[in-house]
């Protein structure tokens, strides 16, 4: 115990004398999590649209005001002359409408004129919403303008939304966002500490002394999870202000799940180092085997669910996709350790594999004394 | 002139030499681009599909499993629990055992058989805000659909035809105007189109300064710069000399790309060609231009690497190349235009999904080329600076 600490003073006092890895350390974290978690949205919204109105009556400008009134669309001007095909493929516009000559004349008749309207699907999933929302828009003009009754209603669903009743994106990419952070600046640190052992040839010394291989790890570890722990304050006031995080009934759950997600990750990153021993190679390996995977498959982006089974084995390997669901349950469901537990599980499990790894590792190159 | 080409030649085989040796970089310069891109474009699905619906049937009757039927004959929802009690539901829904659940009232049946509203409730987990908000579009229209299902809707001839085309809308009331979706460029919806080209240009992006600032700082991290600063080539020539092994390899890194998601994807390629390439080559300058950039302000590889880490998520963030810039708040909105990777997506999508007329696109070349040509000259005037 006494030489892990030993170990762990000993690297703390090299991290300290790195004041650009000090700034960025804490600085990063702050700036890529406001960042992450403000811009990430797949709500549309000022979708311009334009209009193409050949009737120019007072009724079809109640319908073009139906879409207006929408805060999806922001109705913009294409160019006088210029065909909806052309102006889409220039990207002035997402999206088109286009009404018809004697749109009012027909439908006072009740002749049903047919609107078009063009959409820009190259985002398939805005496109994909985007139709339903103008036949839902559609439905609503009918209705309120009195032209046509939907059919009466035999049932009617009272919604509850549970845990984020404003639909909030920031609060759901903000909660995720903790999780990214955390994955990303204790594993580089640790992968970077570790290789630097081996390109300035100090790892030797380690071999050689008496330290044994886990309580090598440990010690290096032991500072860059502590690290981690003053990113997870940060990160989380940062969240309480920005992202409206509640700070959970029961804290221990996400304390612990955050601690064993920290090890989790240094370990990685050590293991990173320590297979390639070149700080370059490190932190690549950690963009790509920890950073990008995570943020790919965690669940982080688009629900897990959604991965087709060929790949979504590899998102329960990840110690961010049981993560991010154990601080959803805490700050968002407010939901103690009997529905965390699983998750928990997982990153102990994953901590401690990494762990042994990066001893084998060790242990393999150490003398023997 | 043959002076210089002499001296860039020597130089830049030193270069190619060095990159051949660094079997690391090589890997990473040429792999990304395809696994990345295949597994970004099979794993980010935002469709949503099979969402776990838990029913509290309390009313038991033919009715009410006609309704549930009803709301699960689609793929969207599946049953995967029933309970008797409220309380179990919302348990399960804690434990995250279900998406959403609905309970149906005792009086559920006598009140649709005396005509009156029926009032069943849904509960979402909505901490998935999409999720939940695609969840709520996916009830309404099948609930429209069983309301409309009792109503008789008279068809008349010209009807018909049309029924058939908007078999995935509930039929609308008689009267009502028709709305007509078109899809233009992918009228398919694939999803992974829009994922494939964005990230292709991340890469394309993102690699190149990585590549770059790794290069550049070695020769300092091992001291052999000051060699280089020795030798009569001037440090224009040195810049050129050093990135242009980079740019040849990125080009390829392109064409590996492109290839990728027409081969594996199916992105067709609607445009010019050589538009692409072009604003390839100039993307590539401006990430090679921010690469060596972040190499001169940092003193090791080790802050160079951390220095891009810092550059680079905010570049991909306000690119628009994963999620549409309109649904940012107004100040990263801004923001963007300064962003050069937002120029060359556009470009690149405008080039393969859309065959945009050159009048849209020039402005976006025009501001890419600007911004490779300022960046490269500042990175050459910090790189002479040392």
């Amino acid at each position: 115990m006494r030489k892990t600490l030993a170990q762990a003073m000993k690297e703390w006092r090299l991290f300290r004398r790195d004041k650009l890895l000090i700034a960025l350390a804490v600085a990063m974290p702050l700036a890529l999590m406001s960042l992450a978690g403000g811009t990430q949205s797949l709500r549309l919204r000022n979708v311009r649209l334009m209009v193409y109105d050949y009737d120019n009556s007072a009724l079809s400008r109640i319908y073009l005001e139906t879409y207006g009134a929408a805060l999806t669309f922001r109705l913009t001007a294409h160019k006088q002359g210029a065909s909806p095909e052309r102006e889409l493929a220039s990207g002035r516009g997402r999206a088109a409408l286009i009404i018809p000559q004697n749109f009012e004349r027909d439908t006072r008749r009740g002749a049903e004129p047919t609107v078009q309207f063009m959409i820009d699907a190259t985002d398939s999933n805005a496109a994909t919403s985007l139709g339903n929302l103008a036949a839902a828009l559609n439905a609503g003009f009918a209705q309120e303008s009195g032209i046509a009754q939907l059919p009466q209603q035999k049932v009617r669903l009272q919604q509850r939304l549970w845990y984020n009743p404003g639909l909030s994106n920031p609060v759901y990419f903000g909660a995720g966002a903790l999780g990214m952070m955390l994955i990303i600046f204790p594993a580089l640190l640790g992968a970077l500490a570790t290789a630097k052992e081996y390109e300035v040839g100090t790892i030797i010394q380690a071999y050689a002394s008496s330290l044994t291989a886990s309580q090598w790890v440990m010690g290096k570890a032991l500072v860059y999870v502590f690290i981690g722990l003053v990113d997870f304050v940060l990160c989380f006031t940062l969240g309480v202000f920005a992202f409206s995080y509640r700070i959970p009934s029961n804290p221990s759950v996400l304390i612990v799940a955050t601690v064993l997600y920290l090890m989790a990750g240094v370990f990685f990153g050590m293991m990173m180092g320590n297979a390639t021993g070149s700080q370059s190679a490190a932190i690549q390996g950690v963009q790509m085997g920890s950073f990008l995977l995570s943020l790919l498959l965690s669940g982080y982006l688009f629900a897990v669910a959604n991965i087709p089974p060929q790949i979504r084995w590899v998102s329960s390997f990840l110690p961010a996709t049981h993560y991010i669901l154990i601080v959803r349950n805490s700050i968002l469901r407010n939901v103690g350790w009997e529905t965390s537990l699983k998750p928990m599980v997982a990153l102990l499990l994953l901590s401690f594999a990494f762990f042994a790894l990066n001893v084998i590792q060790m242990r393999k190159m150490q003398f023997k004394g | 002139m043959h002076e210089f080409s002499r001296r860039y030649l020597a130089l830049a085989t030193k270069e190619v030499q060095q990159l051949c040796r660094n079997r690391g970089l090589l890997f990473q310069l040429l792999v990304p681009p395809t696994i990345v891109l295949v597994i970004f474009g099979y794993a980010l699905n935002p469709k949503v599909r099979g969402l776990r619906l838990g029913v509290v049937d309390q009313s038991f009757t033919a009715e009410s499993r006609d309704f549930i039927n009803a709301l699960t004959e689609n793929v969207n929802f599946k049953v995967t629990h029933r309970y008797t009690r409220t309380k179990d539901a919302e348990d399960a829904l804690r434990r995250l055992e279900l998406d959403l659940f609905l309970v149906i009232p005792t009086d559920f049946s006598r009140s649709l058989s005396r005509g009156q509203v029926a009032n069943v409730q849904v509960v979402i987990d909505a901490v998935d805000a999409n999720t939940a908000q695609i969840a709520q579009g996916y009830l309404r229209r099948a609930l429209d659909e069983y309301n409309a299902a009792g109503v008789a809707i008279p068809i008349r001839e010209d009807r018909r035809a049309r029924l058939l085309v908007r078999s995935a809308h509930p039929a609308p009331p008689p009267g009502m105007p028709d709305v007509q979706s078109a899809y233009l460029y992918n009228p398919g919806l694939v999803t992974s189109w829009h994922y494939v080209t964005g990230v292709m240009s991340i890469i394309m992006f993102i690699n190149a300064s990585l590549v770059a600032s790794a290069l550049a700082v070695k020769e300092k991290e091992t001291g052999t710069i000051e060699q280089l600063l020795m030798t009569p080539a001037q440090t224009g020539e040195m810049l050129l000399a050093k990135t242009s092994p980079v740019f040849v390899l990125m080009m390829v890194v392109l064409i590996v790309a492109l290839g990728v998601g027409i081969l594996v994807f199916g992105v067709p390629v609607r445009g010019a060609l050589w538009l692409f390439v072009v604003a390839g080559a100039a993307a590539a300058m401006a990430g090679i231009g921010i690469g060596v950039m972040v190499a001169t302000v940092s003193r090791s590889q080790q802050q160079a690497q951390l220095l891009t880490f810092f550059v680079n998520p905010p570049i991909t963030l306000l690119s628009g190349a994963t999620s549409p810039l309109e649904n940012m708040p107004q100040f990263f909105q801004k923001l963007a235009y300064l962003n050069p990777l937002r120029y060359f997506v556009t470009i690149v999508r405008g080039v393969t999904l859309k065959d945009a007329p050159w009048s849209a696109l020039w402005p976006n070349l025009l501001a890419l080329m600007a911004f490779a040509a300022v960046l490269f000259s500042i990175s050459a005037w910090r790189f002479r600076k040392q």
